[in-house]
């Protein structure tokens, strides 16, 4: 139910990973947005994005299955907002490709037997927090200073790339996870690995490649200084998470980051109970990190 | 009855393949007051002129259209053609058929139709043609080269050599520009210096030219043979006539901590400073921004110690005005920097590679510096971050150029050639290091180039991988560059010391503000746009201006001096005449109609338009009226259409002529 008093409401499409594997992205973000009064009503009947599979094997699949969920999303009211990286880099490419492309959505609108509508502005919860609740308001929301926790922000592939498509920031030195975290009371550290990759999907079909890639991420993190890591990607999660046991066995450091989801360590700061965090599904477990620093 | 000829031309293929020039010629015969209409295939070439001429002496034409190209190409060449038969070459004029035609439609019915209309509204307008005579103007024999870098230094002592007086104007405290900061030049390794710094004492010394450095330009009026522009000359703080160049100033400042820009800020110098040990003039200058006597009154010690009390701080900017009769551009070039650019430029930094926040990550110019033997490091290579010589170092081409996801297409052209230098450079002063460069192609067309850059392979080892970089970061005390090798299909990781960035060249930054000061034309980059590009080069299409360097497109030193040269023999063959004949297409003022409203003199772009008061014979005056001074008329038409009473009008495009052309149709 939306509270009539909100000043902003969303209409939410928490997409496939938030319902199944990444359930405490789900739960923090919900936790987050009421705490910080903002409306947030899921998207119906909603359908999967289609995420890497669909544009490998059929474009007009992933395109499709976007525009459905456009045109699903228009039934509810707010701007469209989007948690996982790659669900929002779908329907934005979706948006991108389809703006300027008669023939295929013509071909798209013939699929999903509806017309396609572009107008919906499709929002990554970073853009909402920084740019339409702002700030300044996050900042004074915040019961719980995240003080002496060293993050270090991930941003991954998707979030900013490719150019010219997301716009949510600058696309290969973007700052805006820093600032969102930062208005939390958290410091950030200064690191290389910000923007490489994970290894993303590899993770089932060659390990090996996961296993460096988030190998090389977790020891820049940890030369920068970082006490955890601070993502918005479930598959980043996962390749961070849950492999990092198998990283420290194959590269003999031992690394103990907690990889957080930035709606977490918000929620925590403005005072949502960490047993409604979803901090117990965690692999890597971050209550000592948390204890040490007095947030839990 | 006129009777007048129309001349319809093929252009090869050019206007034939689209336009069927024989139907064109049938019909303009049948225009009444046409006597005779042909066509030709080359109109042009000299049997093309030649019918054109047998043709008014045999058919007695009182006028002509040649249906061809546009008239910025040709109009001249016929006009001199109708001269020699005997005609008032005012009378003859172009029809466009192929820019405004034939390269710009593809039916061949339409286009013919299209053609034909374009003709007679030319055949209309000449009929009201009058014979006009070219206007006279004097030449100020005296040149302005604005740039005193090495295109313009090149420039000014050719023109002063041929006897011309000229003034060279330059925006540093010294002469030299890029050119005197580079260590070794290619494809000779001569060193820059050494070839450079004899160059700037003559201009010194040279009795005919008058130097005006720490100076911009403010303003430039008139035209052609007849320019008048202002300079401002920069308070230096130090009065030149006075300064014997001791240095006592300069070793005595008590600020010695200000970052030396010559260098790249990789030095540092004093608030009263000359920027590099060879500078011309050698007069220093006090950098107000960082002395302290400007800051807080509060020292002194430079006017103390100067034996000839050449110092001056209540020294003001000056304004000089000279009469010139020709002007050389010779603005030259700036790096590109990979920084973060504000929001919404259309040339994008480079995130990937940390905006220029990694301090082992220099550019190519960085580089030139620490090579030089009067460089801040005396020539010895060593790391910006903690001095230590580089083992490894990777350079990188093709930074912002070629990079149309960062704003810029185009390719700048020096940047494989002294990239190959770099790695010779380096291999010739740390022996035991390993130089890697990173390239897209290896560019390298130019007299013993290739052999230059083979040998930078063959002999000098360095390993060149063909690939781009994605991202360069900082790992301990190394800077990691991850690339790609196209060649072999595999991901590449360095570990280097030193990565050299070779950054796209761009025009000077305020450009486009000489530009507009100047009146002359520049393309999207802001480099100023030639005349045309194969066949005038060095001209701007504005008179009396001539381009020099890279100021015009990206060049490296042999086709600047070239280029600079051509510059100074144009400004020659414009002062080998006493006077100029300019073009008659200006506009005159109709007395008895005009009610001095002047509405002409608020819109005039060239300031043509004065004031003329009429007197009776006692010298009472009667009214006052528009007067354009024939002289400054740049005969763009703006107060004829302006004019509520219809009493100013441009020759060769009055009202009438142009209501008869529109009539045709």
């Amino acid at each position: 139910m939306t509270p009539a008093k909100n000043l902003l409401t969303y209409s939410y499409y928490p997409g496939c990973s938030l319902h199944a594997s990444a359930k405490e992205y789900d739960e923090s973000t919900r936790g987050l947005f009421k705490a910080l009064k903002i409306g947030l009503q899921e998207v119906p009947d909603w359908l999967c994005c289609g995420a890497t599979p669909a544009h490998n094997v059929d474009e007009l699949l992933s395109l499709s299955l976007c525009a459905k969920n456009l045109a699903l999303a228009d039934g509810v009211e707010g701007d469209l907002a989007v948690a996982c990286a790659a669900c929002f880099s779908r329907l934005k490419v979706t948006q991108h490709h389809l703006a300027d492309n008669d023939a295929k959505r013509t071909q798209v609108e013939y699929a999903i037997d509806g017309k396609v509508n572009l107008a919906k502005p499709v929002k990554h919860l970073l853009e909402i927090l920084a740019k339409d609740f702002g700030l300044d308001n996050l900042a004074a929301a915040v019961h719980k200073p995240l003080s002496g926790l060293k993050v270090a922000c991930y941003y991954g592939c998707l979030l900013t790339r490719p150019p010219d498509v997301p716009q949510l920031d600058c696309v290969e030195a973007p700052t805006i996870m820093e600032r969102v975290i930062a208005a939390a009371g958290a410091e950030t550290v200064d690191w290389s690995h910000r923007m490489e990759c994970c290894g993303a999907n590899f993770t089932l079909s060659r390990p090996g490649v996961v296993l460096k890639l988030s190998g090389d991420i977790l020891q820049s993190a940890k030369r920068a200084g970082a006490h955890c890591l601070m993502v918005a990607c479930p598959l980043c999660h996962g390749n961070l998470d849950i492999r990092q046991k198998e990283i420290e066995e194959a590269t003999g450091e031992r690394f103990d980051m907690p990889v957080f989801y930035m709606t977490q360590l918000l929620a925590l700061a403005v005072g949502v109970s960490p047993s409604k965090l979803g901090f117990d599904s965690m692999i890597v477990n971050p209550l000592p990190l948390l204890r040490e620093k007095g947030l839990v | 009855m006129s009777r007048i000829g129309v001349f319809v031309c093929h252009c090869g293929e050019n206007i034939s393949r689209t336009v069927d020039v024989e139907k064109v010629a049938a019909e303009a015969a049948r225009i009444p007051g046409v006597a005779y209409a042909t066509d030709y295939k080359y109109m042009c070439s000299d049997p093309g002129q030649g019918l054109l001429k047998k043709a008014v002496a045999e058919h007695k034409l009182d006028g002509i259209v040649v249906a061809a190209c546009s008239p910025r190409m040709h109009e001249k060449t016929f006009r001199n053609a109708a001269k020699s038969a005997g005609l008032n070459p005012f009378l003859c004029e172009m029809a466009n058929i192929r820019e405004h035609c034939s390269w710009v439609h593809e039916d061949r019915e339409e286009a013919t139709e299209k053609a034909s209309a374009i003709v007679e509204m030319m055949v209309a307008r000449v009929k009201k043609d009058r014979k006009l005579v070219p206007i006279t103007v004097p030449v100020t024999k005296r040149a302005l080269v604005i740039g005193g870098g090495i295109a313009g230094i090149q420039a000014a002592l050719d023109i002063a050599d041929a006897g011309h007086r000229v003034v060279l104007v330059e925006r540093e405290p010294s002469i030299g520009g890029h050119m005197a900061q580079l260590s070794e030049t290619f494809p000779t390794l001569d060193c820059s210096q050494c070839i450079m710094t004899p160059k700037m004492v003559d201009v010194a010394n040279h009795p005919n030219i008058t130097l005006h450095t720490y100076s911009e330009i403010e303003a430039v009026e008139g035209y052609i043979g007849n320019f008048q522009i202002t300079v401002r000359k920069k308070a230096r703080s130090v009065i030149e006539e006075k300064c014997t160049g001791c240095g006592v100033c300069s070793a005595k400042c008590p600020q010695k901590k200000i970052p030396n820009t010559f260098d790249k800020n990789l030095g540092f110098r004093p608030a009263i400073y000359v920027p590099f040990p060879q500078a011309v003039p050698n007069t220093p200058v006090i950098d107000r921004e960082h002395c302290t006597r400007f800051i807080n009154g509060k020292c002194g010690v430079c006017q103390k110690v100067c034996g000839p009390g050449a110092i001056d701080y209540e020294q003001e900017d000056r304004l000089i005005v000279e009469p010139v009769g020709a002007i050389v551009v010779a603005t030259g070039f700036e790096l590109y920097s990979i920084s973060e650019k504000p929001k919404g430029s259309p040339i994008k930094g480079y995130g990937e590679f940390g905006h220029g926040t990694i301090p082992d990550v220099i550019d190519g110019l960085t580089f030139e510096r620490l090579a030089s033997a009067s460089g801040p490091t005396g020539g010895k290579i060593i790391r910006p971050s903690d001095g230590k010589e580089p083992k490894q170092v990777v350079f990188v081409q093709c930074v912002g150029s070629r990079a149309r996801e960062k704003g810029i297409s185009y390719c700048s052209k020096i940047c494989c050639m002294y990239t190959a230098k770099h790695t010779m450079l380096y291999k010739h002063k740390v022996h035991d290091g390993q130089a890697y460069v990173f390239f897209m192609d290896a560019r390298t067309p130019g007299k013993s180039y290739d052999e230059f850059w083979r040998r930078a392979i063959e002999e000098e080892e360095a390993v060149y991988i063909r690939g781009m970089v994605s991202r360069l970061y900082q790992k301990g005390d190394k800077v990691v560059v991850m690339g790609s090798d196209v060649h072999v299909g595999v991901q590449v990781e360095i570990e280097a010391d030193l990565v050299v960035l070779a950054t796209a060249v761009q025009p000077r930054a305020g450009a486009d503000t000489l530009a507009q000061k100047l009146g002359i034309s520049y393309d999207s980059y802001h480099f100023y746009s030639e005349a045309h590009a194969k066949l005038k080069p060095v001209e701007c299409a504005t008179a009396g201006i001539y381009l020099a360097g890279a100021c015009q497109g990206p060049k490296d030193i042999p086709d600047t001096v070239s280029q600079a040269s051509a510059a100074a023999a144009k400004v020659m063959t414009l002062f080998a005449r006493d006077e100029l004949e300019r073009e008659p297409i200006v506009a005159k003022v109709n007395e008895r109609n005009c009610v001095a409203c002047l509405y002409c003199k608020k819109v005039c772009p060239y300031g043509a338009v004065e004031e003329k008061e009429i007197r009776d014979r006692q010298g009472n005056l009667i009214r006052v009226v528009a007067y354009v001074n024939p002289g400054v008329c740049g005969g763009c038409g703006t107060c004829q259409a302006s004019c509520p009473s219809k009493s100013v009008e441009l020759d060769g495009y009055t009202d009438e002529q142009i209501m008869a052309m529109i009539e045709t149709l």
